[in-house]
């Protein structure tokens, strides 16, 4: 037994020190794609003209005007996030009066089950298709499957390849939150404080690309911040909260902020800062929802949170479908109408972007609820 | 007594075949896509994997041990994969090979570490769980690997005279099993090892050279599993196979095999699989939401058990 004990041990340090020595190489948590980081004051980045490049359904039925069932498979279901995507979904379908949709998915964000789910809605024969993917290629060879159904596909939150679906509702972008996070914490902490980033995994998709904008707006507008490391904590609470300890931790009064790169690493940051006793001396900055946040916006312990409205951007994702389904969407628009929302606008080829993120304080974020 | 163990093990899959038919028939009866040729072939695809792996693991509860490792080797070997092949420019099927090697070593590992220490497999594969999974993420420099070429796809998304590749993979490397374990002394080590591991010793038989074949096994099909995943969703990420020692397990355990060991056969993994596989598709189509399948997937597993127990201790007395 005690033999076991030992080993057990030794296993246990030998990982340890493995992930240590790991830690220590670059890891920033971001994608090898090219960044385009704003200008540091408010001028508004340009949008390149490009051509269509998403993919189109094959024999798809002319279902004009008529009902559709339309199945909304996110990322993973039960958390807020998602539950308030697919309350906008529900919403918009409701007002559209043609629309069957439910949201059904994995338990955890597990690219695996995902591909399971959406396989068996093909099976089951769904008019239509809106997904959040956990992984932008691995999603796609499932997603062309449907295409090839005359199934159509939209996505939002998080893209796949352009060509595994029609269009995708980019909820705001890439540079535009970098900037928003970058130039908020530079706010609270300074602009030679050192900080250190939360997020879901390395590959996600939407946190890679952030990441990767934080990583080079920061350096073009804040060049004295210091970034000290990037950890993963799945899309996990307890994770979350254990890593953010570790941080607080691990690098002491050097650390001046953190960043929740997702809506369950922020809240769960700003507990572990909370329960530190570090409210005020470590600021939390991030991507969260209103609810989950008001709790440590009133005691001040957290002074900004970044997001766009997800109830929104399901309602925008179900009109978008619409659309296609209608034809109202057609490759080369420069605008689609989404409801109450108005008029999107057409970017980067084949997605529509819902608009500027919002920025929730003190003063306004009792006026959501979501 | 032979036969007496045999007949009790038949006897819980024949309750599992009734209860696979009985699945089938209320599932086919609630949605009209569930009995399509194009469904079950395709449900054939998404097991394979599982399935794969669950065949070694029904030797290893045999012994009486566990591999709870499975799932963290199957993330090595995909991610080592992309990396033999992007990274150290090795040609696709060299990298194929290698991440099979990697897979066999990874489980050797397993078995060393439990024959020659004499660690219970459970805190010995808990360990390698971790950090299996931790060397995985390490080595992914948490970059995915994408791009493959086309011929590579055969393997996961392709199909041989109409059915998916992987299937056919599958029901060889489930004869081979059924062979091994059915028919061979090897076969008879393993249950014996099971019953009753010191009288196997004194008995004369190599049980730790067999030990470490079945943990060498297990490793080296979590591989090849891994390859044929990767080739089936085109990318490889360092948490991929995430939990899939549950599902192995599940299907292993539902399939009749003993957690304390000297008890299962292939053929009653196969029926797990089949049933766990089949309620998960059935209830989807169906209607019932992701959550509700998980719940009716336990509810199963235990009546399962249960049903086979109350059985099998009407035929002791």
């Amino acid at each position: 037994m005690r033999k076991t004990l030992l080993l057990t041990a030794a296993l246990g340090l030998t990982l340890g020190v493995g992930t240590a020595a790991m830690a220590d190489s670059a890891w920033t948590g971001g994608d090898n794609l090219p960044t385009n980081p704003l200008a540091c004051d408010n001028t508004p980045g340009e949008a390149a003209a490009k051509p269509y490049d998403g993919g189109a359904p094959t024999g798809a039925p002319d279902l004009k005007g008529k009902k559709i069932t339309v199945v909304d498979v996110p990322k993973l279901i039960g958390i807020g996030y998602f539950n308030a995507t697919s309350k906008g979904i529900a919403d918009a379908a409701k007002e559209l009066g043609n629309v069957e949709a439910k949201t059904d998915g994995p338990t955890q964000a597990n690219i695996d089950q995902q591909i399971s789910f959406i396989d068996n809605y093909i099976t089951s024969g769904v008019n239509g298709i809106l997904f959040a993917a956990n992984d932008p290629v691995a999603i796609a060879p499932v997603l062309k499957k449907a295409l090839s159904k005359g199934i159509h596909v939209v996505g939002y939150d998080a893209n796949s390849q352009p060509d595994a679906r029609e269009w995708f509702v980019n909820q705001a972008e890439f540079n535009g939150i970098a900037k928003a996070l970058i130039d908020d914490m530079a706010k609270e902490i300074g602009e030679d404080g050192q900080f250190a980033i939360v997020t879901s995994t390395f590959t996600t998709p939407n946190q890679a690309r952030w990441i990767a904008e934080m990583g080079a707006y920061q350096a073009k507008c804040h060049p004295k911040m210091k970034w000290l490391e990037t950890v993963e904590a799945q899309e996990d609470n307890n994770l979350s909260f254990n890593q953010a300890t570790t941080l607080i931790n691990k690098y002491g009064d050097d650390l001046k902020g953190i960043f929740g790169m997702t809506s369950v690493a922020t809240p769960a940051s700003a507990e572990a800062v909370t329960q530190a006793g570090k409210c005020g001396k470590i600021a939390v900055v991030g991507l969260a929802t209103p609810n989950a946040m008001k709790p440590y916006v009133e005691k001040d312990c957290v002074k900004s949170v970044v997001l766009w409205n997800p109830v929104d951007l399901g309602y925008a994702a179900m009109h978008v479908l619409r659309a296609v389904v209608d034809g109202d969407l057609k490759p080369g628009a420069k605008s689609v109408k989404a409801g109450k929302l108005g008029d999107l606008q057409i970017i980067n080829g084949s997605e529509v972007l819902l608009g500027a993120p919002t920025t929730f304080t003190k003063e306004n974020i009792g006026n959501f609820d979501f | 007594m032979a036969t007496m163990v045999m007949n009790r093990v038949l006897r819980h899959e024949s309750i599992l075949g009734v209860l696979l038919v009985a699945a089938l028939v209320v599932l086919a009866a609630q949605s009209e896509h569930f009995w399509t040729t194009d469904n079950l072939l395709n449900q054939g695809r998404l097991m394979a994997e599982v399935g794969l792996i669950a065949l070694p693991m029904t030797f290893v509860i045999v012994t009486g041990g566990i591999d709870l490792s499975v799932g963290s080797i199957f993330g090595l070997c995909a991610i080592l994969l992309g990396v033999f092949w992007q990274n150290m420019g090795m040609p696709l099927p060299v990298a194929m090979i290698g991440a099979l090697i990697v897979g066999a070593v990874a489980g050797l590992g397993n078995g060393f570490i439990i024959t020659r220490f004499k660690v219970p497999p459970l805190i010995a594969t808990l360990a390698t769980l971790a950090l299996y999974r931790g060397l995985a993420e390490g080595i992914s420099q948490a970059r995915s690997v994408r791009g493959y070429p086309d011929w590579f796809f055969v393997l996961g998304q392709g199909e041989v005279l109409g059915v998916p590749t992987q299937l056919w993979l599958l029901i060889v490397c489930f004869a081979i099993a059924a062979f091994i374990l059915g028919m061979t002394t090897f076969g008879r080590t393993t249950y014996a090892i099971g019953s009753n591991e010191v009288a196997a010793r004194f008995s004369g038989l190599k049980v730790d050279r067999a030990k470490l074949l079945i943990y060498g096994a297990s490793g080296l099909i979590s591989g090849l599993a891994a390859v044929i995943f990767v080739s089936r969703v085109s990318t490889t990420r360092s948490d991929m196979g995430t939990g899939y020692e549950l599902d192995v397990i599940t299907a292993v355990v539902l399939g009749g095999t003993s957690i304390f060991g000297g008890r299962g056969t292939i053929i009653g993994t196969a029926l797990g699989l089949i049933l766990m596989q089949a309620l998960k598709n059935g209830l989807a189509l169906s209607g019932v939401k992701g959550d509700g399948t998980i719940v009716v997937i336990g509810a199963v597993l235990i009546a399962a058990i249960l049903v086979g127990n109350l059985l099998s201790r009407d035929g002791d007395g």
